[in-house]
């Protein structure tokens, strides 16, 4: 994770056309058809110290993943990117585009931005399907203008497919977690660096992973767990998971199975291919219209993975997950799954030797009534 | 329920008596009407209730509202806390976190025995996305149908593609309770409740309005009080009595030299969310210091576009247009440069010498960009400015001493200003 502004610096060097998306599930593909460099601005905040540049403008009482990106994007953003986009991902999110043009404004820089509205009401709900098609056409303009390029939609297939094939590459190096061919931390940074990495580049390690690992035996010993939260948590609260013999069978983390468990055929025409995608997105606590289907999911995956207990990594200040936390960790437990909630602040650097002996006490807890993996 | 926190006044106005009799009706009536069997609807505070008249016996509830009253009766900690123990962070928002210990604790010390149990859940996100995350945890709890509103955000006045696809969602909103109620929508029934709500919103304004007078004969205070029936009466005749009777009565208050803050010296602007816990004593201790909040982000907003502090007419032709039009009034789903662009007005309007922005960490959507307007309001328009921290709702999360610090602070700069022969208002 150091190294994000170094690879960014990197391909901006080398020509690259870089846009900063705001996380979480934006239409990525559709960038790249442009020749663009997509990146997800997330995952900034471990560590790096972006927030001083973030504090004169937004509270501490953000969460980190936003207050980060305000932090990277002011103090680097000019230098890096050449145009920005942000959808209605969370309310947090929505309330920066102003505050970034401005801070931006103030140090002599401006970058464009491009906005969409993705409905937060069933894609089958006829007026929906509508607007989201009329705002991804006004996407698709603005991208022309931006780039001087026509859309194609060969390119944009081009482009699916490669995302598509990324994603199942990030399938694969779950299977592998889920199978103790790959430590839960290793398979976090794996995964994660997708946000930063271009695709093919990203393509070209999972490959190198997955080809590696591949004929491993069986079913990893140890106990069997799931793991969610927005992002990852600190890779030693990963580290001390594997070492204290939990295996991570399947995660919710928005930045890996919420974003790659999703799989859509490629095709030319990005409406369709956005409506299925959206339409059939694996549920998040940000996707509004997956409310229905998020509990039931996440216990049946639970199960289906053989998981005994689950470990929720709560994002402080994200009301989004916090909201439908007690109910998912009461379904967890009626069902048998034992469950574990810490409370994340990726600056936060002092809990995290407490959070670490809450997870051997969880681990503990699990062995005792396990006969193991 | 809530008194008129005017400093100065020596009894309850003739408009205070009859708001609290306005709003104990308002409940009685909704848990009567419920239990003969009419069909309950909650909603988050921006859908448009006047929708319901157009159906014979649909009754709603607005839990926002309800929270905001019991804060105001002081139980807003207690039922705070009762959903944290049920494992509710306490970095909710505090409104959902009083509702959610109300309805776990069966209405248990609720001010209105709690609300009755609804047939359908209607949110939205244009305030914020979280009411629609609170009002799912009612739908899994008690499987009761819930509808959503998707309302696009604006960062600049609403376009046309945003207004129809609200309105063609009202339609939808209104053949889902016709097919869940088993009750006939009849447009002209609820145009004569959008009527009456534009005449009432009119008079609001009137009401406010006053407060570019010098001294004022209004508070930001009161405006929250009197708020309340827009959220419980909207689309009544009795709405427009009732603030026509405020708006007289200030004025004939005003005509006899009656003023909240007598001595005003100190004209405020207040941003966020009312603090339900201090009304009284906030503005008695403000009063007490020559300070007047005249002014409120959070009221002036009412019945005007995004952008604007005035009423926005009703033609008299389509309720839904109208209804869809203002969908974005309130201060949170409004960019930066709309937020601002109505508080310069409301600021040069008023004659406002500074303004209190309250950094409410129970709602980020009204907070996060208060950085960015101070420094506007500061720099750019030249008035005085500071930041408090409070908490809508939740008391425990205010301490009246560091607010007042900050805010006898504001006042001193003021006073240098002036003393400098800078003009009170750039
Ligand atoms: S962590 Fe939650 S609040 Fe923060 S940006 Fe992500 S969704 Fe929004
Ligand atoms: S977060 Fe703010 S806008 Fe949302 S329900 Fe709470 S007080 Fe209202």
């Amino acid at each position: 994770m150091g190294d994000i502004l170094e690879t960014l610096k990197r391909y901006r060097a080398e020509g690259s056309r870089l846009v900063g998306c705001f996380p979480l599930y934006g239409p990525l593909e559709l960038f790249h058809s442009f020749g663009l460099t997509p990146v997800v601005l997330w995952g900034l905040g471990d560590g790096r110290g972006y927030y001083p540049a973030s504090d004169a403008h937004v509270q501490g009482y953000a969460c980190s993943v936003a207050r980060a990106l305000t932090g990277f994007v002011i103090e680097h953003g000019t230098a890096l990117f050449d145009a920005l986009f942000m959808y209605n991902a969370c309310d947090t999110l929505r309330n920066l585009p102003e505050i970034l043009s401005r801070a931006l404004d103030s140090r002599g820089g401006h970058i464009p931005m491009f906005r969409l509205h993705l409905p937060a009401i069933p894609l089958d709900r006829a007026h929906a399907a509508r607007y989201l098609e009329e705002r991804l056409r006004g996407l698709v303009k603005a991208l022309e203008e931006f780039t001087g390029r026509s859309f194609s939609g060969d390119a944009f297939m081009a482009s699916a497919t490669l995302y598509e094939r990324r994603r199942s590459l990030c399938r694969g190096v779950m299977d592998l977690r889920a199978r103790g061919g790959i430590p839960s931390a290793r398979a976090a940074r794996i995964i994660e660096l997708g946000n930063h990495v271009e695709v093919a580049e990203h393509i070209a390690g999972l490959e190198e992973v997955v080809g590696s690992c591949s004929g491993l035996p069986g079913d990893a010993r140890g106990v069997r767990v799931m793991a969610g939260g927005i992002q990852a948590p600190p890779l030693e609260l990963l580290d001390a998971m594997d070492s204290s013999n939990l295996v991570t069978v399947a995660d919710d983390f928005a930045t890996m199975a919420r974003t790659h468990l999703a799989s859509v055929s490629p095709r030319p025409d990005p409406h369709s291919y956005y409506t299925e995608l959206y339409l059939h997105h694996p549920p998040c606590s940000t996707l509004l219209p997956s409310a229905d289907a998020r509990l039931g999911h996440l216990v049946s995956r639970a199960k289906a993975s053989g998981a005994r207990g689950f470990i929720l990594f709560g994002e402080k200040f994200c009301e989004y997950e916090y909201f439908e936390a007690p109910q998912l960790l009461a379904a967890m437990e009626r069902e048998g799954v034992r469950t574990l909630f810490l409370e994340i602040a990726p600056e936060d650097r002092e809990n995290l030797a407490q959070h670490v002996t809450r997870i051997e006490a969880f681990a503990e807890m699990l062995q005792d009534g396990s006969t193991g993996g | 329920m809530v008194e008129s926190p005017l400093a100065g006044k020596p009894k309850k106005s003739e408009s205070a008596k009859r708001l609290s009799a306005m709003i104990a009706e308002d409940y009685m009536t909704l848990h009567q009407r419920a239990s003969n069997g009419a069909f309950v609807v909650w909603i988050a505070i921006v859908v448009p209730a006047e929708l319901f008249a157009g159906f014979d016996d649909v009754v709603y509830a607005v839990p926002e509202s309800h929270a905001a009253m019991s804060a105001g009766k002081g139980v807003g900690a207690l039922q705070c806390a009762k959903a944290e123990q049920a494992g509710y962070s306490a970095d909710l928002c505090s409104y959902a976190r009083i509702d959610i210990g109300t309805v776990l604790d069966g209405g248990r010390d609720s001010p209105s025995f709690g609300l009755p149990r609804p047939h359908l859940l209607v949110s939205n996100n244009n305030n914020c996305s979280l009411l629609v995350k609170w009002f799912d945890i009612y739908h899994r709890m008690w499987g009761t149908p819930h509808f959503v509103l998707d309302i696009p955000f604006c960062y600049e006045e609403q376009n046309g593609l945003n207004f129809s696809y609200i309105r063609d969602q009202f339609k939808d909103l209104i053949s889902t309770i016709e097919r869940l109620s088993g009750q006939r929508f009849r447009e002209e029934k609820a145009a004569q409740a959008v009527s009456l709500s534009a005449e009432a919103l009119k008079e609001w304004k009137r009401f406010i309005g006053l407060a570019s007078h010098r001294p004022s004969p209004i508070t930001a205070f009161d405006s929250f009080v009197h708020m309340a029936p827009i959220l419980t009466s909207r689309g009544t005749r009795r709405l427009v009595e009732h603030y026509r009777m405020l708006a007289d009565e200030t004025e004939s208050l005003e005509a006899d030299g009656v003023y909240p803050v007598p001595g005003e010296r100190y004209r405020l602007l207040w941003d966020n969310i009312a603090p339900w816990h201090q009304l009284r004593k906030m503005s008695s201790r403000l009063a007490g210091l020559g300070a007047n909040i005249t002014t409120a982000s959070y009221t002036y907003c009412i019945g005007s576009l995004e952008g604007s502090i005035d009423a926005y007419p009703f033609d008299g032709t389509d309720p839904l247009a109208w209804l869809a039009r203002l969908q974005n009034f309130s201060v949170c789903p409004q960019g930066l440069d709309l937020r601002l662009r109505a508080m310069q007005r409301a600021i040069e309007r008023n004659g406002i010498d500074g303004v209190i922005f309250a950094s409410n960490r129970s709602c980020k959507v009204y907070s996060v960009m208060q950085m960015d307007q101070m420094r506007h309001v500061r720099d750019t328009l030249g008035v005085p400015a500071i930041m408090i921290d409070v908490d809508h709702a939740d008391e425990r999360k205010y301490s009246e001493e560091a607010a007042f610090v900050r805010i006898e602070a504001l006042l001193e700069t003021i006073d240098a200003r002036r003393s400098s022969g800078r003009p009170p208002t750039a």
